[in-house]
Protein backbone atom coordinates (compact mmCIF):
# COMPACT_ATOMS: atom_id res chain seq x y z
CA UNK A 1 0.00 0.00 0.00
CA UNK A 2 2.95 2.29 0.70
CA UNK A 3 4.06 1.78 -2.93
CA UNK A 4 0.61 2.73 -4.20
CA UNK A 5 0.57 5.98 -2.23
CA UNK A 6 4.19 6.72 -3.14
CA UNK A 7 3.39 6.24 -6.86
CA UNK A 8 0.27 8.39 -6.56
CA UNK A 9 2.24 11.18 -4.91
CA UNK A 10 4.97 10.95 -7.59
CA UNK A 11 2.27 11.33 -10.26
CA UNK A 12 0.63 14.27 -8.41
CA UNK A 13 4.00 16.03 -8.55
CA UNK A 14 3.74 16.05 -12.39
CA UNK A 15 0.28 17.66 -12.47
CA UNK A 16 -0.89 21.29 -12.37
CA UNK A 17 -1.50 20.78 -8.62
CA UNK A 18 2.15 21.49 -7.91
CA UNK A 19 2.01 24.95 -9.51
CA UNK A 20 -1.29 25.52 -7.77
CA UNK A 21 0.20 24.59 -4.41
CA UNK A 22 3.18 26.91 -5.01
CA UNK A 23 0.78 29.72 -5.94
CA UNK A 24 -1.14 29.24 -2.66
CA UNK A 25 2.18 29.59 -0.83
CA UNK A 26 2.60 33.07 -2.34
CA UNK A 27 -0.75 34.34 -1.04
CA UNK A 28 -1.04 36.69 1.92
CA UNK A 29 -3.44 34.39 3.75
CA UNK A 30 -0.92 31.55 3.61
CA UNK A 31 1.65 33.90 5.20
CA UNK A 32 -0.80 34.77 7.98
CA UNK A 33 -1.37 31.08 8.74
CA UNK A 34 2.26 29.95 8.62
CA UNK A 35 3.80 32.89 10.43
CA UNK A 36 1.44 32.44 13.38
CA UNK A 37 2.64 29.51 15.46
CA UNK A 38 -0.92 28.64 16.51
CA UNK A 39 -2.49 29.01 13.04
CA UNK A 40 -2.32 25.35 11.99
CA UNK A 41 -2.95 23.82 15.45
CA UNK A 42 -6.08 25.96 15.92
CA UNK A 43 -7.34 25.03 12.43
CA UNK A 44 -6.80 21.37 13.39
CA UNK A 45 -8.68 21.81 16.69
CA UNK A 46 -11.61 23.38 14.76
CA UNK A 47 -11.44 20.45 12.31
CA UNK A 48 -11.51 17.89 15.15
CA UNK A 49 -14.48 19.44 16.99
CA UNK A 50 -16.42 19.60 13.70
CA UNK A 51 -15.66 15.92 13.10
CA UNK A 52 -16.78 15.18 16.67
CA UNK A 53 -20.12 16.95 16.13
CA UNK A 54 -20.84 15.39 12.72
CA UNK A 55 -19.51 11.91 13.55
CA UNK A 56 -21.46 11.66 16.82
CA UNK A 57 -24.62 12.83 15.00
CA UNK A 58 -24.05 10.13 12.35
CA UNK A 59 -23.45 7.55 15.08
CA UNK A 60 -26.60 8.46 17.05
CA UNK A 61 -28.73 8.28 13.90
CA UNK A 62 -27.17 4.91 13.00
CA UNK A 63 -27.82 3.59 16.51
CA UNK A 64 -31.49 4.63 16.27
CA UNK A 65 -31.89 2.96 12.86
CA UNK A 66 -30.25 -0.17 14.32
CA UNK A 67 -32.64 -0.03 17.33
CA UNK A 68 -29.64 0.30 19.66
CA UNK A 69 -30.30 3.78 21.13
CA UNK A 70 -32.78 6.65 20.99
CA UNK A 71 -35.74 4.26 21.04
CA UNK A 72 -37.84 6.78 23.01
CA UNK A 73 -38.18 8.82 19.79
CA UNK A 74 -39.25 7.97 16.24
CA UNK A 75 -36.74 7.80 13.36
CA UNK A 76 -38.03 11.09 11.82
CA UNK A 77 -37.61 12.83 15.22
CA UNK A 78 -34.08 11.46 15.61
CA UNK A 79 -33.28 12.47 12.01
CA UNK A 80 -34.58 15.99 12.66
CA UNK A 81 -32.29 16.26 15.70
CA UNK A 82 -29.10 14.96 14.08
CA UNK A 83 -29.24 15.61 10.31
CA UNK A 84 -28.61 19.37 10.51
CA UNK A 85 -25.59 18.60 12.72
CA UNK A 86 -24.23 16.19 10.11
CA UNK A 87 -24.50 18.72 7.25
CA UNK A 88 -23.56 21.91 9.13
CA UNK A 89 -20.80 19.89 10.77
CA UNK A 90 -19.56 18.83 7.36
CA UNK A 91 -19.51 22.47 6.18
CA UNK A 92 -17.52 23.38 9.31
CA UNK A 93 -15.12 20.48 8.60
CA UNK A 94 -14.61 21.63 5.00
CA UNK A 95 -14.05 25.26 6.08
CA UNK A 96 -11.48 24.31 8.73
CA UNK A 97 -9.95 21.81 6.28
CA UNK A 98 -9.52 24.66 3.77
CA UNK A 99 -7.57 26.59 6.42
CA UNK A 100 -5.24 23.60 6.84
CA UNK A 101 -4.94 23.19 3.07
CA UNK A 102 -4.13 26.87 2.62
CA UNK A 103 -1.48 26.75 5.34
CA UNK A 104 0.25 23.63 3.96
CA UNK A 105 -0.72 23.26 0.28
CA UNK A 106 2.20 21.05 -0.83
CA UNK A 107 1.92 18.72 2.16
CA UNK A 108 -1.77 18.16 1.34
CA UNK A 109 -2.25 18.48 -2.40
CA UNK A 110 0.91 16.62 -3.42
CA UNK A 111 -0.07 13.72 -1.19
CA UNK A 112 -1.81 10.53 -2.34
CA UNK A 113 -3.37 9.93 1.08
CA UNK A 114 -5.06 13.36 0.95
CA UNK A 115 -6.71 12.62 -2.42
CA UNK A 116 -7.86 9.14 -1.37
CA UNK A 117 -9.38 10.89 1.66
CA UNK A 118 -11.17 13.37 -0.64
CA UNK A 119 -12.54 10.53 -2.81
CA UNK A 120 -13.74 8.67 0.31
CA UNK A 121 -15.39 11.90 1.52
CA UNK A 122 -17.23 12.38 -1.79
CA UNK A 123 -18.38 8.74 -1.80
CA UNK A 124 -19.59 9.14 1.81
CA UNK A 125 -21.50 12.33 0.98
CA UNK A 126 -23.29 10.69 -1.98
CA UNK A 127 -24.14 7.52 -0.02
CA UNK A 128 -25.36 9.65 2.93
CA UNK A 129 -27.57 11.81 0.66
CA UNK A 130 -29.18 8.77 -0.98
CA UNK A 131 -29.46 6.99 2.37
CA UNK A 132 -31.11 9.90 4.18
CA UNK A 133 -33.56 10.42 1.32
CA UNK A 134 -34.63 6.76 1.29
CA UNK A 135 -34.85 6.49 5.11
CA UNK A 136 -36.90 9.69 5.33
CA UNK A 137 -39.47 8.52 2.81
CA UNK A 138 -39.66 4.97 4.23
CA UNK A 139 -39.94 6.23 7.81
CA UNK A 140 -42.65 8.75 6.88
CA UNK A 141 -44.70 6.05 5.14
CA UNK A 142 -44.01 3.50 7.89
CA UNK A 143 -45.08 5.81 10.75
CA UNK A 144 -43.75 5.89 14.32
CA UNK A 145 -43.32 2.12 14.54
CA UNK A 146 -41.18 1.88 11.37
CA UNK A 147 -38.32 -0.58 11.56
CA UNK A 148 -35.38 -0.41 9.17
CA UNK A 149 -34.60 -3.48 7.08
CA UNK A 150 -31.25 -5.28 7.11
CA UNK A 151 -29.91 -3.41 4.08
CA UNK A 152 -30.73 -0.02 5.60
CA UNK A 153 -29.00 -0.93 8.86
CA UNK A 154 -25.92 -2.16 6.97
CA UNK A 155 -25.78 1.05 4.91
CA UNK A 156 -25.99 3.12 8.11
CA UNK A 157 -23.00 1.25 9.57
CA UNK A 158 -21.14 1.46 6.24
CA UNK A 159 -21.37 5.26 6.55
CA UNK A 160 -19.92 5.09 10.08
CA UNK A 161 -17.06 2.91 8.78
CA UNK A 162 -16.45 5.32 5.90
CA UNK A 163 -16.17 8.19 8.42
CA UNK A 164 -13.57 6.16 10.36
CA UNK A 165 -11.64 5.50 7.13
CA UNK A 166 -11.72 9.24 6.30
CA UNK A 167 -10.38 10.05 9.79
CA UNK A 168 -7.67 7.39 9.40
CA UNK A 169 -6.55 8.92 6.09
CA UNK A 170 -6.66 12.37 7.69
CA UNK A 171 -4.20 11.24 10.35
CA UNK A 172 -1.95 9.44 7.85
CA UNK A 173 -1.57 12.56 5.65
CA UNK A 174 1.09 13.56 8.18
CA UNK A 175 3.00 10.30 7.70
CA UNK A 176 2.78 9.93 3.90
CA UNK A 177 5.98 10.08 1.88
CA UNK A 178 5.71 13.51 0.22
CA UNK B 1 19.34 -8.58 22.47
CA UNK B 2 21.68 -5.69 23.11
CA UNK B 3 19.96 -2.52 24.19
CA UNK B 4 20.88 0.70 22.43
CA UNK B 5 19.17 2.76 25.10
CA UNK B 6 20.93 4.36 28.08
CA UNK B 7 20.25 3.26 31.65
CA UNK B 8 17.02 4.94 32.79
CA UNK B 9 17.51 7.57 35.48
CA UNK B 10 13.85 8.01 36.42
CA UNK B 11 10.48 6.27 36.12
CA UNK B 12 9.55 8.05 32.85
CA UNK B 13 12.77 6.91 31.17
CA UNK B 14 12.13 3.39 32.51
CA UNK B 15 8.75 3.45 30.76
CA UNK B 16 10.19 4.94 27.57
CA UNK B 17 13.08 2.45 27.38
CA UNK B 18 10.87 -0.55 28.23
CA UNK B 19 10.38 -3.11 25.47
CA UNK B 20 6.81 -1.80 24.96
CA UNK B 21 7.92 1.83 24.72
CA UNK B 22 10.83 1.16 22.37
CA UNK B 23 8.76 -1.20 20.18
CA UNK B 24 6.18 1.54 19.58
CA UNK B 25 8.85 4.21 19.07
CA UNK B 26 10.87 2.08 16.62
CA UNK B 27 7.93 0.79 14.60
CA UNK B 28 7.07 2.64 11.38
CA UNK B 29 3.35 2.03 11.74
CA UNK B 30 2.59 1.59 15.46
CA UNK B 31 2.56 5.28 16.49
CA UNK B 32 0.42 6.53 13.56
CA UNK B 33 -1.94 3.56 13.94
CA UNK B 34 -2.39 4.20 17.67
CA UNK B 35 -2.88 7.91 16.92
CA UNK B 36 -5.57 7.05 14.35
CA UNK B 37 -7.50 4.95 16.89
CA UNK B 38 -6.94 7.71 19.48
CA UNK B 39 -8.50 10.28 17.10
CA UNK B 40 -11.54 8.11 16.29
CA UNK B 41 -12.03 7.43 20.02
CA UNK B 42 -11.66 11.07 21.07
CA UNK B 43 -14.07 12.46 18.47
CA UNK B 44 -16.59 9.86 19.74
CA UNK B 45 -16.01 11.09 23.31
CA UNK B 46 -16.21 14.78 22.37
CA UNK B 47 -19.16 14.34 19.98
CA UNK B 48 -21.34 12.32 22.37
CA UNK B 49 -20.51 14.70 25.24
CA UNK B 50 -21.54 17.58 22.97
CA UNK B 51 -24.91 15.89 22.33
CA UNK B 52 -25.49 15.47 26.09
CA UNK B 53 -24.25 18.97 27.01
CA UNK B 54 -26.46 20.61 24.38
CA UNK B 55 -29.44 18.83 25.95
CA UNK B 56 -28.40 20.00 29.44
CA UNK B 57 -28.13 23.55 28.10
CA UNK B 58 -31.59 23.20 26.52
CA UNK B 59 -30.13 24.02 23.10
CA UNK B 60 -30.78 20.77 21.19
CA UNK B 61 -32.63 17.48 21.64
CA UNK B 62 -35.18 18.93 24.08
CA UNK B 63 -37.70 16.28 22.99
CA UNK B 64 -35.55 13.77 24.87
CA UNK B 65 -35.68 13.57 28.64
CA UNK B 66 -32.28 14.08 30.24
CA UNK B 67 -32.31 10.47 31.49
CA UNK B 68 -33.05 9.13 28.01
CA UNK B 69 -30.33 11.24 26.40
CA UNK B 70 -27.86 10.12 29.03
CA UNK B 71 -28.80 6.47 28.45
CA UNK B 72 -28.33 6.92 24.68
CA UNK B 73 -24.97 8.68 24.77
CA UNK B 74 -23.13 7.63 27.93
CA UNK B 75 -22.19 4.03 26.90
CA UNK B 76 -20.52 5.45 23.76
CA UNK B 77 -18.80 8.23 25.68
CA UNK B 78 -17.33 5.62 28.04
CA UNK B 79 -16.42 3.19 25.25
CA UNK B 80 -14.64 6.01 23.40
CA UNK B 81 -12.94 7.18 26.58
CA UNK B 82 -11.60 3.72 27.46
CA UNK B 83 -10.25 3.30 23.91
CA UNK B 84 -8.71 6.80 23.98
CA UNK B 85 -7.13 6.10 27.39
CA UNK B 86 -5.62 2.79 26.25
CA UNK B 87 -4.23 4.19 22.99
CA UNK B 88 -3.14 7.38 24.77
CA UNK B 89 -1.23 5.36 27.38
CA UNK B 90 0.51 3.37 24.63
CA UNK B 91 1.43 6.60 22.79
CA UNK B 92 2.73 7.96 26.10
CA UNK B 93 5.02 4.97 26.73
CA UNK B 94 6.90 5.63 23.48
CA UNK B 95 7.99 9.15 24.54
CA UNK B 96 7.21 9.24 28.27
CA UNK B 97 10.03 11.54 29.38
CA UNK B 98 9.43 13.97 26.49
CA UNK B 99 5.73 14.21 27.36
CA UNK B 100 6.40 14.67 31.06
CA UNK B 101 8.33 17.92 30.43
CA UNK B 102 5.79 19.23 27.92
CA UNK B 103 3.51 21.81 29.57
CA UNK B 104 0.64 21.09 27.16
CA UNK B 105 0.71 17.42 28.09
CA UNK B 106 0.61 18.33 31.79
CA UNK B 107 -2.21 20.83 31.15
CA UNK B 108 -4.08 18.18 29.20
CA UNK B 109 -3.84 15.75 32.12
CA UNK B 110 -4.96 18.50 34.53
CA UNK B 111 -7.94 19.44 32.33
CA UNK B 112 -8.90 15.75 32.03
CA UNK B 113 -8.86 15.49 35.82
CA UNK B 114 -11.04 18.64 36.10
CA UNK B 115 -13.45 17.24 33.48
CA UNK B 116 -13.67 14.08 35.59
CA UNK B 117 -14.32 16.07 38.78
CA UNK B 118 -16.98 18.16 37.00
CA UNK B 119 -18.67 14.96 35.81
CA UNK B 120 -18.47 13.37 39.28
CA UNK B 121 -19.95 16.47 40.98
CA UNK B 122 -22.75 16.61 38.39
CA UNK B 123 -23.48 12.91 38.76
CA UNK B 124 -23.40 12.70 42.55
CA UNK B 125 -24.87 16.10 43.47
CA UNK B 126 -26.80 17.87 40.67
CA UNK B 127 -28.16 14.66 39.13
CA UNK B 128 -29.77 13.56 42.43
CA UNK B 129 -32.82 15.73 41.67
CA UNK B 130 -32.93 14.81 37.94
CA UNK B 131 -36.46 13.38 38.16
CA UNK B 132 -37.71 16.90 39.01
CA UNK B 133 -36.27 18.52 35.83
CA UNK B 134 -35.82 15.46 33.63
CA UNK B 135 -38.27 16.44 30.88
CA UNK B 136 -38.11 20.22 31.30
CA UNK B 137 -36.65 22.24 28.42
CA UNK B 138 -35.34 24.67 31.07
CA UNK B 139 -32.51 23.16 33.06
CA UNK B 140 -31.42 24.11 36.60
CA UNK B 141 -28.34 26.30 36.95
CA UNK B 142 -26.22 23.42 38.21
CA UNK B 143 -26.88 21.37 35.08
CA UNK B 144 -26.13 24.34 32.81
CA UNK B 145 -22.93 25.05 34.67
CA UNK B 146 -21.82 21.40 34.42
CA UNK B 147 -22.53 21.34 30.66
CA UNK B 148 -20.69 24.62 30.02
CA UNK B 149 -17.71 23.58 32.14
CA UNK B 150 -17.65 20.21 30.39
CA UNK B 151 -17.55 21.78 26.90
CA UNK B 152 -14.86 24.30 27.89
CA UNK B 153 -12.72 21.62 29.57
CA UNK B 154 -12.99 19.13 26.70
CA UNK B 155 -12.19 21.86 24.17
CA UNK B 156 -9.12 22.56 26.28
CA UNK B 157 -8.21 18.87 26.27
CA UNK B 158 -8.45 18.73 22.45
CA UNK B 159 -6.43 21.96 22.11
CA UNK B 160 -3.67 20.73 24.43
CA UNK B 161 -3.64 17.35 22.69
CA UNK B 162 -2.97 19.06 19.36
CA UNK B 163 -0.52 21.52 20.92
CA UNK B 164 1.60 18.60 22.22
CA UNK B 165 2.22 17.48 18.62
CA UNK B 166 3.51 20.95 17.69
CA UNK B 167 5.72 21.50 20.74
CA UNK B 168 7.50 18.14 21.19
CA UNK B 169 11.22 18.74 21.28
CA UNK B 170 10.88 22.38 22.37
CA UNK B 171 11.01 21.66 26.08
CA UNK B 172 13.65 18.96 26.36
Amino acid sequence: MGDFFFGLTEWLRTTFLLDWAFWIETTGFNKVLVTNFWGVPIAQVLHIIGIGAAFAATLMLTLRISNMAGMSRSVPEVSARYMPWIWWGLLWIIASGMLMLWAEPVRNMINGVFWVKMILLLVTVFITLAFQKSVRSAATVGGAGWNAGGGTKMTAWLIVILWCLIMAHGRWIAYAPV
Amino acid sequence: MASYYPEPTNIWESIEYSSLGTSIAESLWAFPTLETIHVIALVTVFGTILVMDLRLLGLAGNKWTVLQMSKDTLPWTWAGFVLAAITGTLLFTSKASTYMVNPYFLWKMGLLALAGLNMAYFHFVTYKTVTEWDSSPVMPGGAKFAATASLVLWLGVVFCGRAIGFTLGIYY
